[in-house]
C-alpha cells in the first residue's frame, strides 16, 4: 500500500471540501477501499474517513418507504425488523451478502461504490490492461478466465461483473440514491461500462452518498431474494435475483411484478421485460418459466460464463414460484 | 503398558481419558483458544527487519532487468535482493539426501520457468514500507512460449517412470476380451493446501550460526537444507516451530523464500521476517498437481473383475520432479487376475508440484473408487456388493498377507449407519421437491509409512514428567498424545506431563509426513518412557537410602504420580519425595526406535531425509489405513447445485491413540475432500499461464455453511505390525475415497457421470 | 507520509502509537503491540482469522485501519477472559474439539461470541451461516457447530 495521510471529517461539508482534494477519498467500512489500496488498484493519496459522522446511519421505516442512511451498516439493516417484513429482498440481499463480520464494517453507501471482482482488475502488477483503471489499456477478461464475467452490458470495453447484491434489489424496487441534494434512481446510479468502464457511477466530484429511500409497494413487501453460487455462503454470486410481486385479490393474478439479476450483468439489472410479460397474467409455472427466459434477453456470452445464461432465468422462475407458493 | 489387551476402536478404548486410547482433551488447547500461543513469525525481535517477495509477471523467459532504484529511494528500504545482489548459496540435498551437483543456487531466478517465481525482494525497516517498495521494482523480461498445462498442444507425452510401473498378467489381452468392459478418464485439476497460516519464517545469524523460526512439518529436514545451502555445519542451524497453522504437505520442506529471508538476513546482520502473501502461496511452493487417468476395467457378468488397465499422468513442472503415484489405490483395492499400470509426467511451467494430503492415493482412489461405481452399474449390482464380491483378501500387487483390513467391516457398519440397504438404485429416483438426491460409496487407503524417532523423558524432581522431541504438531494431537504415552508408561497424570517440540534442538524425528508422526513417536515416547520408569524402580529398590530399600521388592508399581509396591503393602510414597530421598533431582532416559546398532551416519540419514523409511510392505505384511465413505448429496434440479447433506464413514485407522483428536482429523479430511469433489481447482489463464484465483475469494474451500454433521466411526483393531503400540495412519486416510463417493452419489441424484473434479454447477445443468 | 499518533483502548488497556496512516489494525497489533492472537491468513477480508471487535462488534482488522478505530472500544482474543475465568465460549472449543492447528481459532472464537450476541446462534443451519465468515483449513466446522451451540445455551441461561 503506498502511504496516504489519514483526516477525520467533523461535517458532510467538511467531509466533502476534503474529499475535493487531488488524490483524496472518502473512507466508510473500508471493505472495498482498503482491499484495493493493498492491491496497488486505488492509490489515495488522502483518506478522508466519514464513518464518525453523526446523523447518518438512521433507518427509517413507514408507510411510504424506508430511508436509510449512507452510514447505517449492512449487517444492522439485515437484521432490521420493518426491514426484513416490508423489504424482504433487501434484508436477504444484505444477510447473504460477504460475512458477518463485512456486513458489520460495510455501510450502504460504501457497498453502492463497491467495485467489481474481475480478477485482471484486481491484479494491476501482472495484468497492466484493464480499462477500468486504466482507460484504453485493453481489456484483460475479454479472452481470459472469463467463468465470472458479466453476460448482460457488456462492452468491447469491459466484460466485469457487478457483484453486489443490495443493489440488486434496490433497482427492482425503484429505490434512489441521495447525493446531498440531488437525487438519482439507482437504476441511473450504475453506468453501463460503453466505451468509460472506468466511469461506473454516477456521481460528481464533491458528491457524495447521504442515504438511499426505498419506496414501500405491496411488491417490496412480497419479495425474495435469491442467490445460487458454487459455495453454499461467502461467495459472490454465481446469478442472482431480486423478485417482488403483487398479486390480485385473487390471489393468482400479477398486478405488480419486480425482476432485478445480479451476478450476470455489468451493473444490477432490471429485467423489466420479464415483468412485462407476466404483468396481468395468472401465475402459472410454465408461464413464469417462459418469462423468465426473457430476464436474459440480449446476452453475449465469452465462453466459461454461457452457464449463466442457462441459470439467471431458472433463478428468476423459482424466484418467482417461491413468492406464489405464499400466496 | 498394556497393549495386547486393548478392545479395539470404540471411542473409548476402554482406556481412562489420560492413558493412551482415551479422549484426553487437546493439551496445546488453552494457549490456542486464549491467543497465548505463539506461531512461528509472531516472535518479537530486536531490530527485526521485514522482507518483501517480488515475483516474476511472466510464466518462461529470463529477466532481462531489473530496474531497484525507485525501490531503494523508498523510505525506509534496507536492501533490494536480486539475482545479482543475492549472496550465493550452494545446492542442498533432495528429501532422499542425494548428494547434490557441485554448482551454486540462487533462489531469486534470473531464468523463469513459472508466473509467480522470486525474482527479486525488498527489506525495509517496517513491513508497510516493504510491501510499498516491492511494488516500485521494475522488472523487465525477455518472454518465450509456456506450456500451460497437460491440455497444452506443446505438452506431448511426457516422461514414463518406470518405477511407477506395476503389473501381473496379461492385462490388455484379459481386458479385451472381458464380457464387460468399461473404460473412462477421469482428471483433477491443481489444487492447493492453503493451510490457514501463511508459509513465512524469521531468520537470525548469530556469527555462523542460524536460528530459524519457521513453521515446519520437519524441522531436522530443514536444518540440513538451510545448513547445506549455506555451508555450515546441521548442528549450526537451528529450527524452531512450536505451532505449525496448518501444512497439509506444504511445510515439510525449506523452500527458497526461505533461503531469501536467510540469505537477507546474513547480509543485514539482522534478523528478517519475511511472509508470503496469500497470492504468493499459490506460486510459491506446489499445490497437488493436477492428474489425467484412465481406468479400463475388463469383468465377468456377475461383476467379477477379470483385467485392470490403468495409465496416468501428472504435471511436474520444467526443471523440477514430482510423481503423483496414480497407481497406488488401483493396484490393492480389488482382486484382479490381471494389472497393468504405468504413468507418465509431462513437464509443465509451474511451480514443481507438492505433497497434499495423501499425494497418490487421492486422485488413485477417485479414478478405480470411480470406475467401479461405473462398473455396478454396467453390470446391475449394487455398488457396495460389487465391491464385497471383488474384496482383496490379500495385497494383490505385493502378494502379502494385510497386517489387518477391517474393510469388510468398515462397509457393514458405515452401511447400516447409513440406511444403504434403503437406497433406491436407478438415478434420478430419489428427491425432495426442487432437490435431487443421489446416495454414493466409495472405498479409502492409506499406507502406514514408518520410520524411526527418538525422545527424551525426563522425571523431574516435583514428580512431574517432561518429553522433549523435535516432532511437531500442527493439529494432528502431537503434543497430547505424547503427554498421554508418558503419563501412562510412567504412572502419571497427564497433567503432570510437559511436552515440548518444535525445536531442532531436542531429540530427532523425521518427517511429519504420510501419517507416521504418531505411530513413530508413541513409539520412541513409550520407550523413553519404559526406560525413566526403570531407572526410578530401580532407584527405589535399590537406592539405600530409598523407603523401599528395606522391602527387598522386584519391582514397585507407579500409578498416580505414587509409588508403592504391587500389593500394596508398605510405604506409599510420591515420586517427588522418592527423589527427594535419593538425591536425585531428576531422571532422564532417551529413547529411539533405530534399529540395534544404528550408527551416527544412520541416524543423521534417518531424521533428515526419507531414505530410511520402511516401505510398508516389508517383511510379510503389506500395511494400510481403510475406510469407506457413504454420502448422500443433494443437487438442485435447476441450479446444478450439489450439496452433501450426510456423510457416514467407517475407518480403520488400527488403534487410535487418542480418539477424540482422530475423529477430529478425520472429519478434517472428509471437509477437504467435499472442497475438492465440490469447489477446488486452480484455473489458469493460457495466454499469461497463471493461475487467477489465487486467493481465498476465488480459490473456493468450504465454508461452515457447506458443511453437514459427519458421523465418524473407527472399525480398527490393534495392528502391532503396523506400530509399537498398534496405530496405523489417521491423518490422510479419510479424504480418499471422499471425491468419487461424491460423484459416484450425483451420478446416483443426476444420472450424469462427472468424471472431472471440481463438479461445478455448469458441469450438471 | 509523517507518522500519527494514534491512541487504542484494547482489551481495557490504553495504548499509544506513532504510525504510518496506512497501519492496519491487524498489523498494529501484531507487530506493534505483540497481541498475535489476532491472526492474519489473507489480508483481504477473505478468511476471518483477524476478527476482533470493535465497539463490542465483530469485525476484520485486516481492512480496518488502526486510526479508524481511535475513540472506540477494541476486543481481541487476549482480552476475552476474564479474570483468568475463560469465556464460555473458549470453554466449548476446547471440550468439543472444535479446531486443531489453532490458526483460525482466535478469530472463530471471537465470531461465534458476536454470532451468539447477535442472536444468530438458534439453530444449527443458522450457526453454519453466521460462522461462515471464518474458513478453518483443517476442518472443524461441525465441532465449532457444537462448540456454538453448547457456549449459547450457557450464555443465555
Amino acid at each position: 500500500m503506498k502511504d496516504f495521510s489519514y483526516l477525520r471529517a467533523a461535517s458532510v461539508d467538511a467531509a466533502l471540501q476534503a474529499a475535493a482534494l487531488p488524490g483524496a477519498m472518502l473512507l466508510a467500512g473500508g471493505t472495498t477501499l482498503i482491499d484495493l489500496a493493498k492491491c496497488g488498484v486505488t492509490e489515495p493519496e488522502t483518506l478522508v474517513d466519514i464513518t464518525h459522522l453523526k446523523g447518518l446511519n438512521s433507518i427509517e421505516v413507514g408507510e411510504r418507504g424506508a430511508t436509510i442512511g449512507a452510514l447505517a451498516r449492512m449487517g444492522h439493516v439485515a437484521d432490521h425488523g420493518d426491514i426484513k417484513s416490508r423489504f424482504p429482498a433487501v434484508s436477504e440481499a444484505l444477510w447473504q451478502a460477504a460475512s458477518a463480520q463485512i456486513r458489520n464494517m460495510a455501510t450502504i453507501g460504501g457497498n453502492l461504490m463497491q467495485r467489481t471482482r474481475c480478477p485482471y482488475f484486481r491484479d494491476p502488477a501482472n495484468f497492466p490492461a484493464c480499462n477500468k483503471r486504466e482507460p484504453g489499456s485493453g481489456c484483460s477478461a475479454i479472452g481470459g478466465v472469463t467463468r465470472g464475467h458479466a453476460v448482460l452490458g457488456t462492452s468491447n470495453a469491459c466484460i466485469a461483473m457487478y457483484p453486489g447484491d443490495l443493489a440488486v434489489a434496490l433497482v427492482a424496487f425503484d429505490a434512489v440514491v441521495h447525493l446531498g441534494l440531488r437525487q438519482v434512481p439507482v437504476d441511473d446510479f450504475f453506468l453501463l461500462p460503453g466505451t468509460t468502464p472506468n466511469r461506473e457511477h454516477a456521481i460528481e466530484p464533491g458528491e457524495m452518498i447521504t442515504a438511499i429511500e426505498i419506496p414501500g409497494s405491496a411488491s417490496a413487501r412480497r419479495s425474495t431474494y435469491l442467490k445460487i453460487r458454487d459455495r453454499q455462503s461467502y461467495e459472490f454470486a454465481a446469478a442472482s435475483a431480486a423478485v417482488g410481486v403483487e398479486f390480485e385479490a385473487d390471489g393468482r393474478t400479477i398486478r405488480d411484478l419486480r425482476v432485478a439479476l445480479g451476478g450476470v450483468a455489468t451493473k444490477p439489472w432490471r429485467a423489466r421485460a420479464a415483468e412485462d410479460a407476466l404483468k396481468g397474467k395468472v401465475l402459472e409455472p410454465d408461464a413464469v418459466r417462459a418469462a423468465s427466459l426473457l430476464a436474459v434477453e440480449g446476452a453475449v456470452d465469452h465462453g466459461a460464463n454461457h452457464y449463466k445464461i442457462e441459470l439467471a432465468p431458472r433463478v428468476v422462475a423459482r424466484a418467482i414460484l417461491k413468492l406464489g407458493e405464499t400466496a | 503398558m498394556t497393549v495386547h489387551n486393548i478392545r479395539h476402536g470404540d471411542a473409548s478404548d476402554g482406556a481412562l481419558s489420560e492413558a493412551v486410547g482415551g479422549r484426553l482433551s487437546r493439551v496445546d488447547g488453552p494457549a490456542k483458544i486464549t491467543g497465548a500461543a505463539k506461531y512461528a513469525v509472531e516472535q518479537r525481535l530486536e531490530g527485526l527487519a521485514y522482507a518483501v517477495l517480488v515475483e516474476s509477471t511472466i510464466a518462461s523467459g529470463k529477466v532481462r532487468a531489473i530496474d531497484t532504484t525507485a525501490a531503494e529511494a523508498a523510505p525506509g528500504v534496507l536492501q533490494v535482493l536480486t539475482p545479482d545482489t543475492i549472496i550465493s548459496l550452494r545446492t542442498a540435498s533432495d528429501w532422499f539426501g542425494t548428494p547434490p551437483p557441485d554448482k551454486p543456487y540462487c533462489p531469486l531466478a534470473r531464468d523463469i520457468t513459472f508466473s509467480g517465481q522470486h525474482v527479486a525482494a525488498v527489506v525495509a525497516e517496517t513491513f508497510e514500507q516493504a510491501v510499498a517498495a516491492a511494488a516500485l521494482v521494475k522488472v523487465s523480461y525477455d518472454e518465450t512460449p509456456s506450456i500451460v498445462d497437460l491440455s497444452d498442444a506443446k505438452a506431448g507425452d511426457g516422461i514414463p517412470i518406470d518405477a511407477m510401473t506395476k503389473e501381473w498378467g496379461d492385462a490388455q489381452a484379459a481386458f479385451a476380451s472381458a464380457p464387460v468392459r468399461i473404460c473412462a478418464a477421469y482428471n483433477t485439476p491443481r489444487e492447493y493446501q492453503a493451510p490457514m497460516e501463511p508459509h513465512g519464517l524469521i531468520a537470525r545469524w548469530e556469527d555462523d550460526q542460524l536460528t530459524v523460526w519457521e513453521p515446519s512439518q520437519w524441522l531436522d529436514g530443514m536444518a540440513r537444507t538451510y545448513a547445506e545451502w549455506f555451508g555450515v555445519p546441521f548442528e549450526n542451524v537451528r529450527l524452531v516451530s512450536p505451532y505449525i497453522g496448518g501444512g497439509f504437505g506444504s511445510k515439510a520442506l525449506a523452500l527458497s523464500h526461505g533461503a531469501v529471508a536467510a540469505c537477507a538476513a546474513r547480509m543485514l546482520g539482522r534478523p528478517v521476517r519475511l511472509v508470503m502473501t496469500r497470492p504468493q502461496t499459490f506460486t510459491g511452493y506446489g499445490g497437488r498437481a493436477a492428474t489425467r487417468q484412465t481406468v479400463a476395467i475388463g469383468a465377468d457378468a456377475n461383476g467379477k473383475i477379470q483385467s485392470i488397465v490403468h495409465r496416468g499422468v501428472n504435471e511436474t513442472s520444467i526443471d523440477g520432479m514430482w510423481v503423483e503415484p496414480l497407481g497406488s489405490v488401483t493396484s490393492i483395492m480389488y482382486a484382479t487376475p490381471t494389472f497393468s499400470s504405468k504413468q507418465n509426467v509431462v513437464r509443465v511451467n509451474s511451480v514443481v508440484p507438492g505433497a497434499m494430503r495423501a499425494p497418490g492415493e487421492n486422485p488413485s482412489a477417485f479414478g478405480i473408487e470411480s470406475a467401479i461405481d461405473e462398473l455396478a452399474y454396467e453390470v446391475g449390482i449394487d455398488p457396495l456388493e460389487i465391491r464385497l464380491r471383488n474384496y482383496a483378501e490379500q495385497d494383490p500387487h505385493a502378494k502379502k498377507a494385510w497386517s489387518t483390513r477391517q474393510l469388510r467391516e468398515a462397509f457393514a457398519t458405515g452401511a447400516e449407519r447409513f440406511g444403504w440397504f434403503r437406497r433406491t438404485p436407478e438415478p434420478r429416483s430419489m428427491r425432495d421437491g426442487n432437490q435431487l438426491i443421489g446416495w454414493g460409496v466409495a472405498a479409502g487407503t492409506y499406507p502406514v509409512r514408518r520410520a524411526y524417532g527418538e525422545a527424551i523423558v525426563r522425571i523431574l524432581a516435583d514428580g512431574s514428567v517432561e518429553v522433549e522431541s523435535s516432532s511437531i504438531d500442527m493439529g494432528q494431537g502431537t503434543y497430547t498424545i505424547l503427554a498421554q504415552t508418558a503419563a501412562e508408561t510412567v504412572g502419571v497424570r497427564a497433567d503432570d506431563v510437559v511436552v515440548k517440540l518444535g525445536d531442532s534442538r531436542f531429540p530427532r524425528a523425521g518427517v511429519t509426513g504420510g501419517s507416521r508422526l504418531a505411530g513413530v513417536m508413541t513409539g520412541a515416547v513409550y520407550k523413553a518412557a519404559t526406560s525413566a520408569l526403570d531407572q526410578l524402580v530401580g532407584l527405589a529398590i535399590s537406592d539405600p537410602r530409598s523407603p523401599f530399600h528395606a522391602l527387598q521388592a522386584n519391582t514397585l508399581v507407579v500409578a498416580n504420580g505414587r509409588i508403592g509396591s504391587p500389593r500394596g503393602d508398605g510405604p506409599d510414597v510420591s515420586i517427588a519425595e522418592l527423589l527427594k530421598s535419593v538425591g536425585r533431582d531428576h531422571i532422564e532416559a532417551t529413547g529411539d526406535t533405530m534399529p540395534a546398532n544404528s550408527t551416527s551416519d544412520d541416524r543423521y540419514k534417518n531424521y533428515t531425509t526419507i531414505a530410511m523409511a520402511l516401505p510398508h510392505t516389508e517383511g510379510d505384511y503389506s500395511r494400510h489405513s481403510w475406510c469407506a465413505h457413504f454420502i448422500e448429496v443433494r443437487v438442485d434440479e435447476d441450479f446444478g447445485t450439489v450439496r452433501v447433506s450426510r456423510v457416514v464413514s467407517a475407518l480403520d485407522s488400527g488403534r487410535l491413540y487418542n480418539p477424540k483428536l482422530a475423529e477430529s482429523q478425520w472429519k478434517g479430511g472428509i471437509i477437504m475432500g467435499i472442497g475438492q469433489a465440490l469447489l477446488e481447482e486452480g484455473i489458469m489463464d493460457r495466454r499469461h499461464g497463471r493461475i487467477v484465483n489465487n486467493n481465498l475469494a476465488d480459490y473456493l474451500v468450504p465454508t461452515n455453511a457447506d458443511i453437514p454433521d459427519i458421523e465418524v466411526i473407527s472399525v480398527g483393531i490393534p495392528d502391532l505390525h503396523s506400530s509399537v503400540l498398534g496405530g496405523k495412519g489417521v491423518g490422510e486416510l479419510a479424504i480418499v475415497g471422499v471425491a468419487p463417493a461424491i460423484a459416484n452419489a450425483v451420478f446416483h441424484a443426476t444420472g450424469k457421470r462427472i468424471r472431472d473434479l471440481p463438479i461445478t454447477l455448469e458441469k450438471l445443468i | 507520509m509523517t507518522k500519527i499518533h494514534v491512541q487504542l483502548d484494547i482489551n481495557g488497556d490504553h495504548h499509544e502509537l506513532q504510525l504510518e496512516p496506512r497501519v492496519t489494525l491487524l498489523d498494529a497489533l501484531r507487530d506493534r503491540l505483540g497481541l498475535t492472537g489476532t491472526k492474519k491468513g489473507c489480508d483481504h477480508g477473505q478468511c476471518g482469522a483477524c476478527t476482533v471487535h470493535v465497539d463490542g462488534e465483530r469485525v476484520l482488522a485486516c481492512l480496518t485501519l488502526a486510526a479508524q478505530v481511535e475513540g472506540r472500544t477494541v476486543t481481541t482474543i487476549e482480552g476475552l477472559a476474564r479474570e483468568g475465568e475463560m469465556h464460555p465460549v473458549q470453554a466449548a472449543f476446547l471440550e468439543q474439539d472444535a479446531f486443531q492447528c489453532g490458526y483460525c481459532t482466535p478469530g472463530q472464537i471471537m465470531s461465534a461470541v458476536a454470532c451468539i450476541r447477535e442472536g444468530h446462534a438458534g439453530s444449527d443451519e443458522e450457526i453454519r451461516e453466521y460462522m461462515a465468515g471464518n474458513l478453518c483449513r483443517c476442518g472443524a466446522y461441525p465441532h465449532i457447530v457444537a462448540a456454538v451451540r453448547q457456549a449459547a445455551l450457557e450464555v443465555q441461561s
